[in-house]
């Protein structure tokens, strides 16, 4: 599917939704350590982004480690749809995408001659 | 299951639902949900913003008469954690559909509930430390329990609200301990507080459960995870070897531990207290209230500057 920039899809896309949230309510993210991902921890109410991150501070870094934080309107936050959450599972045999899956080699090359030839090899 | 389906609620849907708690599953906001788990949900996190809020108070007024610049910065943090525990609850409250402003509106204006150990006076130091461990106590058997409720933003704010709680307790054990070891008189005001407060803990969770659809469907539903008894006695096993070991006496003469039941027995409480309390009638609710709802006013003007703050610049 084509999408461009941030234009939100239209409504009627059964599987993207729209956080409901009243006006003012900012989703905050914390980053607890350096180069660790930015995490959803909760919400404020603010009119704007920098009264948004003070109340995130005082409300989300008061005792833990934080380092950085993040405040988008909840609004704008577009999501899955709970309902679409069987897109997530693996349709097919997804063993090829995993390292797992190709050790033939090692038995190849770490067994030696020793290694009996399979089907893949040959 | 007992929920009978209300007007609007699509049987399927209901049923899917069902079938979605029984299975462990959590509703996240926004998802679909029968109007009277909505009701409930929202009605039990309101009651839940608003004690924290009023809870705030009480200790609060010993912030300036605290001994020590210690006590009093611990304290500090202590009640600012509590405000914040109504903000984050106050905006899960939101999510099921009533705007925070208006639940506000009604715990200023005396028309909600909160819990009942916030309608008692805390005449001592001693007060604060009893307040510390057995409010705090209290509430994490309650809210412990409900982290593995049905509606995940409540149960992932409550990890938060648990985490907190623990430092309370710690604070307020602290606390006892130093009065525990004072002077006679630390000691006896440590005895005197306990004494005071042993009935609105007995009466904090709340009447024995009557097998009722409601307190069913509420279990059922997981807006209930274990019954005001069982809670109680969670609170009575932690914490009445802690009454010994800081040498003080359980003001209740018939409490005692029946081996063979493995709970704890205890004088029945005046439940009609409890119910009058409930609704507002208790010994400070209305001093409680008029001081909310004057801070209320006092800090009108700060709304109004956060409100037009992003316009001032």
């Amino acid at each position: 599917m084509e999408h461009r920039g941030v234009t939100p899809r239209p409504a009627d896309v059964p599987w993207v939704r729209t956080l409901e949230a009243p006006d003012g309510v900012w989703a905050v993210f914390l980053q607890a350590r350096r180069r660790d991902a930015h995490v959803y921890v909760g919400d404020v109410h603010a009119p704007d982004a920098e009264m948004a991150l003070v109340l995130a501070k005082e409300n989300y870094a008061r005792r833990d480690p934080c380092v950085s934080l993040w405040v988008v309107p909840a609004r704008a936050i577009r999501a899955t749809a709970g309902d679409a959450a069987e897109m997530f599972e693996p349709a097919t045999d997804k063993s090829y995408r995993f390292g797992g899956s190709y050790r033939q080699q090692q038995r190849v090359y770490r067994g030696g001659y020793h290694a009996a030839p399979t089907e893949d090899d040959r | 299951m007992s929920t009978m389906p209300a007007a609007g609620d699509e049987p399927e849907l209901l049923e899917r639902f069902n079938a979605r708690i029984t299975s462990g599953d959590q509703i996240e906001a926004g998802e679909w949900m029968p109007a009277q788990y909505r009701f409930e949900a929202q009605r039990l996190i309101q009651m839940h913003a608003n004690s924290e809020i009023m809870g705030a108070l009480p200790e609060r007024e010993w912030i300036p008469r605290a001994p020590t610049l210690a006590r009093k910065m611990a304290l500090t943090a202590k009640v600012q954690d509590e405000v914040g525990h109504g903000m984050l609850l106050y905006r899960v409250a939101e999510t099921l559909g009533r705007p925070r402003e208006e639940m506000y509106a009604e715990l200023v204006e005396g028309r909600a509930r909160f819990h009942n150990v916030f309608h008692y006076p805390a005449d001592t130091w001693a007060d604060v430390a009893i307040i510390q461990v057995f409010v705090d106590g209290a509430a994490m058997q309650t809210q412990g329990a409900l982290r593995s409720c049905s509606y995940a933003p409540y149960s992932r704010v409550l990890k938060r609200i648990c985490y907190e709680e623990d430092f309370h307790i710690q604070l307020g054990l602290d606390v006892w301990r130093a009065l525990a070891e004072g002077t006679p008189a630390q000691r006896a005001m440590l005895q005197d507080a306990l004494d005071r407060w042993w009935t609105p803990i007995i009466h904090f969770f709340g009447m024995p459960d009557k097998v009722s659809p409601h307190t069913e469907t509420m279990l059922a539903w997981r807006l209930k995870v274990k019954s005001n008894e069982e809670l109680r006695q969670q609170f009575l096993r932690r914490f009445v070897p802690i009454i010994f070991e800081y040498g003080l006496v359980v003001p209740d003469p018939g409490l005692r531990w029946v081996d063979a039941e493995q709970r704890y027995v205890y004088t029945e409480p005046d439940w009609d207290e409890l119910k009058r309390v409930g609704r507002n009638g208790g010994p400070k609710s209305a001093e409680r209230l008029a001081l909310r709802q004057s801070f209320y006013r006092q800090h009108a003007w700060v709304r109004e500057a956060l409100s037009r703050w992003s316009t001032a610049a």
